[in-house]
């Protein structure tokens, strides 16, 4: 069991990382129910390109104008503004009239990609970094990173404890809790701050596409083994902590990607579901 | 009746409807405490615009939405709007019609499960409530949606198109059941409907709502469902018959106004 020793004697490397991988990977799991349910995978997937653009943002402001950003909690900080600022406009697009809520999840998404390449392409020093922010690599979790995920993870936690019933109904028949006086705007909006503020510091951790794919995953795979809401919140955040630990460490004994194995043993996941018959 | 009877629940005067630009004005409409009104016109013709603006839910664009008093209002959605996706049982899709009552941050208490037994019982379907939502059938998600709505112990139920997409006899049995909740005392009863059939042998008071044709008519069942009254609605020829205490009204083939 060398392995193991070596593992356990470099706990200083991944004790920030893994704790980190395993927060994120709750905070997400949990939050995917409402991503999953209320049918906007690709608004998470389009607040990742915005929070991995808000990265950008700050790099090319570093590089270009001599602004200090490349404090990690400065980079941090810009990319929770351009999630937050995106999660609460997608938020009302969703409800708009005048184009499909789809056209503008799309429009943001492309459009963010896109200039995620054009600043990329801009970068000279930090363009090694963008590999690690976009697909994940959880080698170097900075501490204050961790803080800040956990502040996060807490606050999404009371929220989601505290106005769970208002949070599921409005999610659930928004037109119904509009007819009895629930400000539909204000609980939307209250859902899309916490998975504003979730996205781009579980991507410090996780990485952007690790991130989609956990608040896709297993809240996908929970919904397709347990057939209630309260038991599939639970489970879906177990599974987004097993994948997390357990991708960091098979990434770190069989030397692999970790990002990917993280994600790879999440749609293990979803197979029992596949095959089990359920009310 | 005047929109500011004491017994009048809510009402618009001379409002104008719409999204942005108004596409109906000069609508007066006013419930009033035990009222059965149905708002009947063709498909995309604003009946669930004026449902929400008399709710409060979309404001007037012009005139003005009176409600003397707080007014607790069940909401009986279209089925169709309600993701049947969501892994919910019956019981816990009728407890949010109670969530209003309770404040925010708390959770339902016994006698918000009671009054949600309560409200199932009422409509023939207490023994369903343990069960996952999205394995009723249509019939049976309606009357989870109507125990919801009765669940707020409503002064006023609003339905938005409550039988749209049932076979008729699950419309049959659907509008039998609002009208024992109706019968059985004070309760005043707004349903939106695109077929006025499925209204005529329940409601006592018509609005007539067709914004292309720029048409807004209220009044009494007698008053509207005639062949005259209907005729000019639907610019065609209508016949009103009635058997065994029952109206059916159908369109003459080809014959206009």
């Amino acid at each position: 069991m060398s392995g193991w020793q070596d593992f356990l004697a470099a706990r200083d490397i991944w004790r920030e990382p893994l704790i980190a991988s395993i927060v994120a990977g709750a905070l997400c799991g949990f939050l995917g129910i409402y991503v999953v349910l209320r049918r906007t995978v690709f608004v998470s997937a389009a607040l990742t390109q915005l929070s991995t653009l808000g990265i950008i943002v700050a790099l090319i402001l570093e590089e270009t104008m001599g602004v200090e950003a490349e404090h990690a909690g400065v980079q941090l900080a810009v990319a929770l503004a351009f999630s937050v600022a995106g999660a609460l406009a997608l938020g009302m697009a969703l409800h708009g009239r005048r184009l499909p809520g789809e056209a503008s999840v799309g429009m943001c998404y492309v459009l963010a990609g896109a200039l995620v390449v054009l600043g990329a392409n801009r970068l000279v020093h930090a363009a090694h970094d963008l590999n690690a922010m976009v697909f994940g690599n959880a080698v170097a979790v900075p501490v204050s990173d961790l803080v800040v995920l956990a502040l996060v993870a807490v606050v999404c936690a009371a929220v989601h404890a505290f106005f769970a019933k208002e949070l599921v109904f409005v999610s659930f028949d928004g037109e119904t809790a509009a007819a009895l006086g629930f400000d539909t705007r204000l609980w939307n909006g209250l859902l899309f701050l916490t998975l504003g503020l979730a996205i781009p510091v579980s991507a410090r951790a996780l990485g952007a596409l690790p991130v989609f794919a956990f608040l896709t995953i297993p809240a996908a795979a929970a919904l397709l083994l347990v057939g209630h809401l309260r038991r599939a919140f639970v489970v879906a955040a177990v599974i987004g902590v097993v994948a997390a630990a357990g991708g960091y460490l098979t990434s770190w004994f069989w030397q692999l990607p970790t990002g990917a194995t993280m994600v790879s043993i999440a749609g293990l996941f979803v197979i029992p579901g596949l095959f089990l018959r359920k009310g | 009746m005047s929109p500011s009877a004491p017994s009048t629940l809510v009402a618009v005067e001379d409002a104008a409807i719409g999204y942005g630009s108004p596409f109906l004005r000069g609508i007066s409409l006013n419930v009033a405490t035990g009222d059965f009104l149905a708002i009947v016109g063709p498909n995309g013709g604003g009946k669930t615009t004026l449902l929400r603006a008399l709710l409060g839910v979309q404001p007037v664009l012009s005139g003005r939405r009176v409600q003397n008093a707080p007014l607790r209002i069940g909401y009986v959605p279209q089925r169709d709007h309600v993701d049947a996706f969501w892994p919910l049982t019956v019981a816990e899709v009728a407890i949010m019609g109670r969530y209003r009552l309770i404040a925010r941050g708390r959770r339902p208490k016994g006698v918000d499960r009671a009054a949600v037994t309560t409200a199932l019982d009422r409509v023939g379907i207490a023994d369903l409530a343990p069960r996952s939502f999205r394995t009723l059938s249509g019939g049976q998600r309606q009357r989870t949606l109507i125990a919801r709505a009765l669940a707020s112990e409503p002064e006023l139920l609003a339905l938005d198109e409550p039988t749209s997409g049932m076979d008729p006899p699950a419309e049959l049995d659907a509008m039998d059941v609002l009208r024992e909740l109706h019968r059985a005392g004070g309760l005043a009863v707004v349903m939106v409907s695109h077929r006025l059939e499925a209204v005529a042998n329940y409601a006592s008071r018509l609005a007539f709502v067709d914004k292309d044709r720029q048409l807004f008519h209220v009044g009494s069942l007698e008053s509207m469902v005639t062949p005259d009254a209907l005729g000019e609605l639907y610019g065609r020829r209508v016949n009103v018959r009635e058997e065994n205490g029952r109206r059916f009204v159908y369109p003459e083939p080809g014959g206009t106004a």
